[in-house]
């Protein structure tokens, strides 16, 4: 049992009494009934997952700045465990929104950016996954990961704008009892500590792929270099 | 509620399901080291 | 070495190359046609839905033809591999940018030129100053993003798969503002001076931030 493991049993043990919080210390709502339970992990991966995106944001901006490879794969983990979360978000506030508003899907600023958010961090993934490893895929993934973090907010500012022309279906949330909010606040700090500990597992990973990588390219160059460069 | 339930199973598969990957993963390339 | 003459040489460039070849705006020129004729039947347009429907067409059509169009504008350069030569002066890539960007803001405005009178007279839309104002306008942002990730994807593989996929979110506050616009120059309800604001708030936040990353994208 390395550290790894270690913290990923820590932080699953947090989420184990995050979820007692969340079924049996939380009161029901008077509204909504039981299903508004899925308010709280919902928002805690938003929250979880945007701060993702922050890391992929200043990893990108470090890279940019130094060219320090630690900033890029801190960038690579962070958005894809950015994702991850992105997507729990969006499949439960789906789930949460069926029973609410009788409809899967509604163009409201947050599913509309939360959307938003899913498919640019899903670009930035094939940009790595299709640009050449090491400096190109750094460089265009940092510049991509910089525009969709400023972007989100941007979309989410729109749509609100545009509501005031086109309302649709009303938040029902603001005034929390003193129980839900202190649940909600625990939850967000344990989801924010898995959060951490993904990261910091993809960030060894993807140390040792780098590794592997470097002994890897003098091979492949040296494989390469017999064979001359096609004439365009 | 039926939501309430799928909602949370999702979540943990997913989040559960990478968690326990993302481990194996670092496992296999360590011992490749 | 003068930014602002780089800048304009670099258009012009762009722009006598298309003139000669003449390749570009009549492709898209008749792409719009195309696209409008296809909306005609897919929506199934009458004189009734059409000032509803107008607006979104519009839209659709253009972010297609700027894709198409900005998905061009490094494709020579790439092809001649002539973009490292051009890097390797001492011009600044903020400003090499900058000239690639309006020669490709002003290939689409042509065709924009065509796009709207067409609207017109298929689908009875009106064609105001204020229609114009507003789809200029959007232009110009969408064209600073669109030329920044078409450089950006220029030496990617699947660079016509990425390219639409890094833009259009990237082009949504544009998409939704410029809808609003449009609609209410119409005649339909909404409010087009803070649609305006809004586009103008948009092209100043993300000319400068293309500019910014220009030389991250270009330099290479």
């Amino acid at each position: 049992m390395n550290k790894y493991d270690r913290a990923a049993v820590a932080a699953v043990a947090l989420m184990l009494v995050a979820g007692a919080a969340i079924f049996l210390f939380a009161p029901t709502d008077y509204l909504q009934g039981p299903v508004q339970r899925i308010f709280y992990l919902h928002v805690s991966s938003a929250i979880a997952a945007y701060g993702c995106f922050a890391v992929v944001l200043v990893g990108g901006i470090i890279y940019l700045r130094t060219e320090n490879p630690v900033a890029d794969r801190f960038a690579r983990a962070g958005a894809i465990v950015g994702l991850l979360f992105t997507t729990v978000t969006l499949v439960m506030g789906m789930l949460w929104a069926k029973p609410i508003w009788n409809t899967f899907w509604t163009w409201d600023a947050r599913l509309t950016s939360t959307l938003v958010l899913w498919m640019i961090y899903a670009g930035y993934l094939l940009v790595r996954r299709l640009a050449d490893p090491g400096r190109q895929s750094a460089r265009l993934a940092a510049v991509v990961g910089i525009f969709g973090f400023i972007d989100v907010p941007v979309v989410h500012f729109s749509v609100t704008w545009w509501r005031t022309v086109h309302p649709g279906p009303i938040i029902v949330n603001d005034a929390l009892p003193p129980e839900m909010l202190a649940t909600f606040f625990f939850s967000l700090a344990c989801t924010l500590v898995l959060a951490g500990v993904m990261i910091a597992i993809r960030y060894r990973i993807e140390t040792l792929l780098d590794a592997a990588q470097s002994v890897r390219e003098p091979a492949k160059l040296i494989a390469t270099a017999r064979e001359p460069e096609p004439v365009p | 509620m039926i939501y309430l339930v799928i909602a949370y199973a999702f979540a943990v598969a997913v989040l559960g399901g990478y968690l326990v990957w993302s481990l194996r993963t670092l496992r296999k390339l360590e011992h490749k080291q | 070495m003068n930014p602002f003459k780089v800048a304009v040489a670099v258009a012009r460039k762009d722009l006598r190359s298309e003139w000669r070849t003449r390749e570009l705006v009549p492709a898209l020129a008749q792409f719009i046609i195309l696209a409008l004729l296809i909306a005609n039947f897919g929506f199934q347009i009458d004189s009734r839905n059409a000032p509803s429907i107008a607006p979104g067409i519009l839209w659709l059509t253009l972010v297609f033809a700027g894709l198409v169009a900005f998905g061009r504008t490094f494709a020579a350069e790439r092809d001649q591999a002539s973009l490292e030569a051009i890097l390797m002066t001492p011009a600044s890539p903020v400003a090499i940018f900058a000239g690639k960007a309006i020669a490709a803001t002003l290939l689409l405005v042509v065709c924009e030129a065509v796009m709207l009178p067409a609207l017109s007279l298929f689908f009875g839309t009106p064609l105001g100053v204020d229609m114009i104002a507003a789809v200029l306008l959007a232009t110009i942002g969408m064209a600073a993003l669109g030329c920044l990730f078409a450089a950006l994807v220029a030496r990617v593989r699947a660079r016509e798969l990425l390219l639409p996929l890094l833009t259009l979110p990237l082009w949504i506050p544009f998409i939704i503002a410029g809808g609003q616009a449009v609609q209410s120059a119409m005649g339909l309800p909404g409010n087009y001076q803070e649609a305006i604001g809004l586009l103008i708030d948009f092209d100043i936040l993300f000319v400068v931030l293309t500019s910014l990353a220009a030389r991250f994208v270009l330099d290479e």
